[in-house]
C-alpha cells in the first residue's frame, strides 16, 4: 500500500511557479531518493508535504487521507514524519538526550523515565549513546546527524524525511551516515531522501526521483540514470557531479 | 567622625537602594518579558501597544515619569505610594529596555532549530517555552546585567519621593556634618559594592545555568 501519494502537487512563490505538478508514491518500508539542481524545488517538495510550506493546489494522500484538506490536523501529520536536516538543527541547549526525550515528553506525554529509555534505545541504535549527556557543540557533525536522526525515529514516525543529510559532513563522516541510512533501509523503515550525494543513492540502491525546474524528469534506478540517460538534462546533470567528485 | 563611621550610618540606607533596585529590576523583568513574548507570539492587537510602550518610556526621563506618577497621579485621586511610584517609572522604563535586549537576542537564535522544532509538531507555545525563552535567556545575559546597572545607577531618584536610600541619608547627614566630600566618596563606594554584588548575583546564576559552546563567551 501507498503510504504517500502525491498527486499534482504544486507551489507558487509570488508569480514563481516552484513546484509545477508533482506526481509520485511512495510504498510503506520503501525508500527513494531525490535529486536535481539546486533551486529546482526539493526542499519546497518535503516541506509541502508535512505542510512547513502550504501547497497551492494537487493533493498529498498520507495512507489514503487527503492531508492538503483544511481541516488536517497538521501537528500530528508531523508527528507522524520524522524531519533530518542538512544542518543538524540539533537543540543547542539540551543534551543529546534531552534532544530525543523533548517530543516524547511534550508530544507523547510520557513521563521523564519512560522517555529516557526510549531515548536511550534509539541513542543506541545510533551508536550515540555513551554521548548522551553532552551537548551538540560537544558533538562532531556526523555524531550530531545521528542524535538527528535518533530524535526523528524516537517518534516511531511512519516516515523519514531527509533534506541533504550528509551535506554538510566531511566524506568520512558522510560515508557513516550513508551506512546508518542503509541499515535502516534493511530494517524496513521508509524514507525520502533529497541528496545531492550519488554515492548515497548508488549504496542504498533506492529508486531515484530526478528533478529539474519543479518537474519530476524521471524516476528510475541509480545506475540508469548515473550513465548515458537518454535525457540530455540528465546527463548533464550527473556528468558534472561526477566531474565535482573527482 | 572617622570614614568607618560614616560608611557605618550610609549603609543603613544601603537596605532600601537594594530594595527599590531589586523592585524596579523584577518589574522590567516581568513586562520586559511579556513585551518580548506578545512580539515574538505576535499576538493580534497587541503590536500597537507594545511598539507605543518600548517607544515612549524609553524617551521619557525617568525623574518626569516618576513626578508624573508620584505627584501627578494623586491629582486624579489615584495614591501611589513610593514604592509603587517607583516600579512605575524606573521600573517600566527599565522594562522597555530589557524589552528591546530580549528582541535582539530573540533575533539570534537559529531558525533551523525553530524550524525543526515545528517539523516535530510541537504547538507554537511549546517552542517559545522549551527552547526560544531559554535560549534568549542566556543569550540576553549581558545586555540584562547592563540594564541591572543602569537601573542601580537611576534608583537614587527614589530619594525625590522620599524613600530614605544611600543618597538620602548622605544628603542628611552632609547638611549636619558639612564632610561631604568625604561622606559622598563613602556613598560612591556603597554603590560600589552594591554593583559588585549585583555583579556577582548575575554571574552566578549564568554559571548556574551554563551551557558548554553555548552563547554568553
Ligand atoms: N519562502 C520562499 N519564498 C520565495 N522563494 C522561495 C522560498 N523558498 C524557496 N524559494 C525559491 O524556490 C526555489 C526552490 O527552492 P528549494 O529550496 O526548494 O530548492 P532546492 O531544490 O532544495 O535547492 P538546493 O539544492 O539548493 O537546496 C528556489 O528558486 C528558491 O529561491
Ligand atoms: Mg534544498
Amino acid at each position: 500500500m501507498a503510504l504517500l501519494e502525491v498527486i499534482g502537487l504544486t507551489k507558487r512563490f509570488g508569480d514563481r511557479t516552484v513546484l509545477k505538478g508533482i506526481d509520485f508514491s511512495l510504498e510503506e518500508g520503501d525508500t527513494k531518493v531525490i535529486m536535481g539542481p539546486s533551486g529546482c524545488g526539493k526542499s519546497t517538495l518535503l516541506r509541502c508535504l508535512n505542510r512547513l510550506i502550504e501547497p497551492d493546489g494537487g493533493q498529498i494522500l498520507f495512507r489514503s487521507e487527503d492531508v492538503t484538506r483544511a481541516d488536517t490536523d497538521v501537528r500530528l501529520l508531523r508527528q507522524r514524519i520524522g524531519f533530518v536536516f542538512q544542518q543538524f538543527a540539533l537543540y543547542r541547549h539540551l543534551t543529546a538526550l534531552e534532544n530525543v526525550t523533548l517530543a516524547l515528553r511534550k508530544l507523547k506525554g510520557m513521563s521523564s523515565r519512560d522517555a529516557d529509555a526510549k531515548a536511550l534505545l534509539e541513542l543506541r541504535r545510533m551508536d550515540m549513546e555513551e554521548h548522551r549527556a553532552k551537548y551538540p557543540a560537544q558533538l562532531s557533525g556526523g555524531q550530531k546527524q545521528r542524535v538527528a536522526i535518533a530524535r526523528a525515529l524516537a517518534m516511531d514516525p511512519a516516515v523519514l524525511f531527509f533534506d541533504e543529510p550528509t551535506s554538510a559532513l566531511d566524506p568520512e563522516m558522510s560515508r557513516e551516515v550513508v551506512a546508518l541510512i542503509n541499515r535502516l533501509r534493511y530494517e524496513g523503515v521508509t524514507m525520502l531522501c533529497v541528496t545531492h550525494d550519488v554515492s548515497l543513492a548508488r549504496y542504498v540502491t533506492a529508486q531515484v526521483i530526478f528533478m529539474d525546474a519543479g518537474e519530476i524528469r524521471a524516476e528510475d534506478e541509480p545506475e540508469r540514470l548515473l550513465s548515458g540517460h537518454h535525457d540530455p538534462r540528465i546527463r548533464e546533470f550527473f556528468g558534472n557531479l561526477g566531474h565535482a567528485d573527482a | 567622625m572617622d570614614f568607618g563611621r560614616i560608611l557605618l550610618l550610609l549603609a543603613q540606607g544601603a537596605g532600601q537602594t537594594i530594595l527599590v533596585t531589586l523592585a524596579c529590576i523584577l518589574t522590567g523583568l516581568g513586562v520586559g518579558l511579556g513585551v518580548a513574548v506578545l512580539r515574538r507570539l505576535r499576538v493580534r492587537g497587541t503590536a500597537w501597544l507594545v511598539e507605543t510602550y518600548t517607544y515612549v518610556f524609553r524617551a521619557v526621563p525617568v525623574l518626569v515619569l516618576l513626578f508624573i506618577m508620584f505627584f501627578g497621579l494623586p491629582a486624579l485621586g489615584l495614591k501611589v505610594p513610593p514604592m509603587l511610584s517607583m516600579m512605575l517609572s524606573l521600573g517600566l522604563i527599565a522594562g522597555a529596555y530589557l524589552a528591546e535586549v530580549f528582541r535582539g537576542a530573540m533575533d539570534a537564535l537559529d531558525p533551523q532549530e525553530l524550524l525543526a522544532a515545528e517539523a516535530m509538531g510541537l504547538p507554537r507555545w511549546q517552542i517559545l517555552v522549551s527552547i526560544e525563552l531559554p535560549q534568549m535567556l542566556r543569550l540576553a545575559v549581558p545586555g540584562m546585567l547592563n540594564e541591572f546597572t543602569t537601573v542601580l545607577k537611576y534608583s537614587p531618584f527614589a530619594y525625590t519621593v522620599g524613600i530614605p536610600e544611600i543618597t538620602r541619608q548622605a544628603t542628611a547627614l552632609a547638611s549636619t556634618t558639612l564632610r561631604g566630600v568625604e561622606i559622598y566618596l563613602a556613598a560612591g563606594l556603597l554603590y560600589f559594592g552594591i554593583f559588585q554584588l549585583l555583579r556577582i548575583g548575575v554571574r552566578a546564576v549564568e554559571k548556574r545555568f551554563e551551557i558548554p559552546g553555548f552563547g554568553m563567551h
